[in-house]
């Protein structure tokens, strides 16, 4: 149990300190970027984090989420341009307000809105992240399979209109989690006598891969050539305004909270919401796509939010809901910590880390926000072709710094190449990282159930744990087919139409 | 023809190969009832019924609008970004081939240059500076700061710290 004194500690922890301001500004910036998501900004980092102290490096990826999230709002703003998907809805009412010339009114509302998220998104991550974990003492090799299933049905929301991609694109990242060592009987598997090869393929490198890299080469070649204007300032809103913003904000927060614990939920999805819901509740709904302060103010709270009540089912069950909890799962695992109930009781450490970390950096995010703000410009209207080779470089750079390995940096650029494939033919990649993630955890703990029990498959089903997580599972997956078969009827009865 | 119907070949071929491959791991005396070859038959399996299955749909789709032209004129769209993607990845792809020559400052500095031409950049005294600039920017965070041990190059060994 985290002890008041433990807390203080890491609080005055100056490491964490600027773990979490410089997770916090790289977020900013990265975020800011238009292109580069959140989870891309935190593949970015992850390499680096190898070298750190687990807790330092888990907080700091925390605080890059938070971080993102805000900067994804300032191209949004500034230029129409969402820095992050989860930003996109801020576009309709912050770019309104900057053509009224209030962009710094806007760019401060979107600030003080994503402190209030993050801090009730916290808190509630607090609450009940903790007794969510206590399932942790009855965990059985069965229940961690029922988890991992509960992991990988996240694939059904998560396929982009097409159960059937997704599960190919989370069957070939569990192909890709075969190669190395077996879990059981130590023999070696898809190696080709590669002794890199003996201890799998790193996910950091399918994340940096499928991620940053295929970015990269989808924009080659395009221009952009929106800049921003280098004069503005953020203008922090008055007391009376924040009064007046407290529906819509409230509305963020518990829109976040449900989007952030709902496997393929996110911060997009929830930012819509909460601006539709605050149009509805509005006392001035016909102000909303005219330059509303409460259309900042709602999205803004609602990704906030999501960026901490995601780490929720996170850190409790290990199963990652968006793109950045999974690079987020992917620094867990890499740094050998186990996502779900043992991380609380073997490494209490992390989780008071990220807790601090995450506070440290919604409370510096109103100053960095604001100092920050003439970098993240300077670095928006950089020219495009030199900013993609110094992000490349960055990246490459990044890699080689996991094992000084050109290896992986081949297989890298070979995961950019399937990424990208993966793209023009409309696979989703997220759940191909899943199962590269999560495959792992699902074969260990099928075969070491089936060793505990002689073969006998009613292990599965005599575990209550286990039994409920694959329900859970089957339920995810049953309302996806359900809304997959709704969708394309719609679609079919929209052709016949036409 | 149809992308999804390419794409289910694929994964068949691709289930179809990594089967064969399955059948020569070796046997351990330790291995349990499933065994280490358990679990990727098991999934060469499902995919090659999902490539089956994604031909199957989009055939099907395909026969019930053959009069719609509307989805090449998209898929012609996102095919012409390819060539110029992997020409992108191999610039990549020749950093890794050079690097071990040419150390890391000259390396990352040839690979910004390359990228920033390769992006429109135009070729003026800035792609040098930039490329030179960013080379030492990255030693100096790389090798410096975070002790990582990039490789020194055989070209300018001893030359370079």
């Amino acid at each position: 149990m985290t002890t008041f004194w433990d807390i203080l500690h890491l609080l005055t922890a100056t490491p964490l300190v600027f773990v979490a301001i410089g997770g916090l500004t790289w977020g900013i910036l990265g975020g800011a970027l238009p292109g580069i998501s959140a989870s891309i900004t935190m593949a970015l980092v992850l390499p680096f984090t190898y070298t750190m102290d687990p807790a330092q490096a888990i907080a700091l990826l925390a605080c890059v989420y938070i971080g993102a999230e805000y900067g994804g709002s300032i191209p949004a703003i500034l230029i129409r341009t969402p820095g992050t998907n989860s930003s996109a809805a801020t576009v309709i009412d912050g770019y309104e307000l900057n053509r009224q010339g209030r962009a710094g009114e806007a760019l401060g509302i979107s600030l003080m809105s994503g402190v209030i998220g993050s801090l009730f998104g916290l808190a509630m991550l607090i609450l009940l992240t903790e007794p969510l974990s206590w399932l942790a003492l009855a965990f059985t090799p069965a229940s961690y399979f029922g988890l991992g299933i509960l992991g990988l049905s996240v694939i059904a929301s998560m396929s982009g209109g097409s159960l059937i991609k997704g599960l190919a694109a989370a069957i070939v990242g569990l192909m890709i989690a075969t190669v190395g060592t077996d879990p059981i009987s130590g023999v070696t598997r898809f190696t080709l006598d590669i002794p890199d090869l003996l201890s799998g393929i790193d996910p950091v490198l399918v994340m940096v891969g499928l991620f940053a890299l295929t970015e990269l080469m989808s924009q080659s070649g395009s221009s952009n050539t929106k800049l921003l204007n280098e004069t503005i300032k953020i203008k922090l809103p008055s007391f009376a305004m924040m009064n007046r913003l407290r529906r819509s904000q409230a509305i963020g927060c518990v829109l976040g909270l449900f989007e952030g614990l709902t496997p393929g939920g996110g911060g997009s999805i929830a930012a819509f919401m909460s601006y539709n819901e605050a149009k509805r509740w509005s006392k001035t709904p016909e102000l909303f796509g005219k330059g509303s302060e409460e259309g900042v103010a709602a999205p803004e709270t609602a990704n906030n939010t999501v960026a901490s009540t995601a780490l929720i089912p996170l850190l409790s069950f290990g199963i990652p809901s968006s793109n950045s909890t999974a690079v987020l799962l992917g620094g867990l695992l890499m740094h050998g910590l186990i996502p779900g109930p043992r991380l609380f009781e073997q490494s209490a450490q992390v989780i008071d880390s990220i807790y601090v970390g995450s506070f440290i950096a919604i409370i510096a995010q109103i100053g960095v926000g604001i100092i920050i703000l003439p970098a993240c410009i300077w670095l928006v209207n950089r020219p495009r072709p030199y900013r993609t080779g110094f992000i490349f470089a960055l990246i490459l750079s990044g890699i080689f710094t996991l094992n000084n390995s050109l290896f992986d940096l081949g297989i890298a650029l070979g995961l950019g190449l399937v990424g990208y494939l993966m793209r023009l033919t409309r696979f989703p990649v997220l759940p191909m990282i899943l199962g590269v993630v999560l495959g792992h955890m699902v074969e260990s703990s099928y075969r070491r159930s089936l060793v505990l029990s002689g073969g006998d498959h009613v292990i599965f089903l005599q575990d209550p744990i286990g039994v409920c997580l694959l329900g859970i599972a089957l339920i995810f997956v049953g309302f996806s087919l359900r809304r997959e078969f709704r969708d394309a009827r719609k679609t079919k009865l929209k052709e016949a139409s036409s | 023809m149809n992308k999804d119907v390419v794409s289910g070949a694929i994964l068949i071929a691709v289930s179809g190969i990594y089967y064969a491959w399955s059948n020569q791991i070796a046997e351990s005396t330790l291995s349990d009832e499933v065994g280490a070859a358990g679990l990727p038959h098991v999934l060469a399996i499902l995919l090659a019924i999902l490539g089956a299955l994604l031909i199957v749909r989009a055939l099907l789709a395909s026969a019930a609008r053959t009069a719609s032209a509307s989805g090449s004129d998209d898929d012609d769209h996102n095919n012409a970004g390819l060539p110029r993607a992997i020409g992108f990845l191999l610039l990549g792809a020749l950093y890794v081939f050079i690097l071990p020559f040419t150390g890391y400052i000259t390396g990352v500095a040839l690979l910004i240059a390359a990228v920033a031409i390769y992006e429109g950049a135009p070729r003026n005294w800035t792609v040098p500076v930039a490329a030179i600039g960013g080379g030492l920017l990255y030693w100096a965070i790389f090798v410096k700061l975070l002790g990582v041990h990039q490789p020194a190059g055989t070209i300018f060994q001893g030359l370079l710290p």
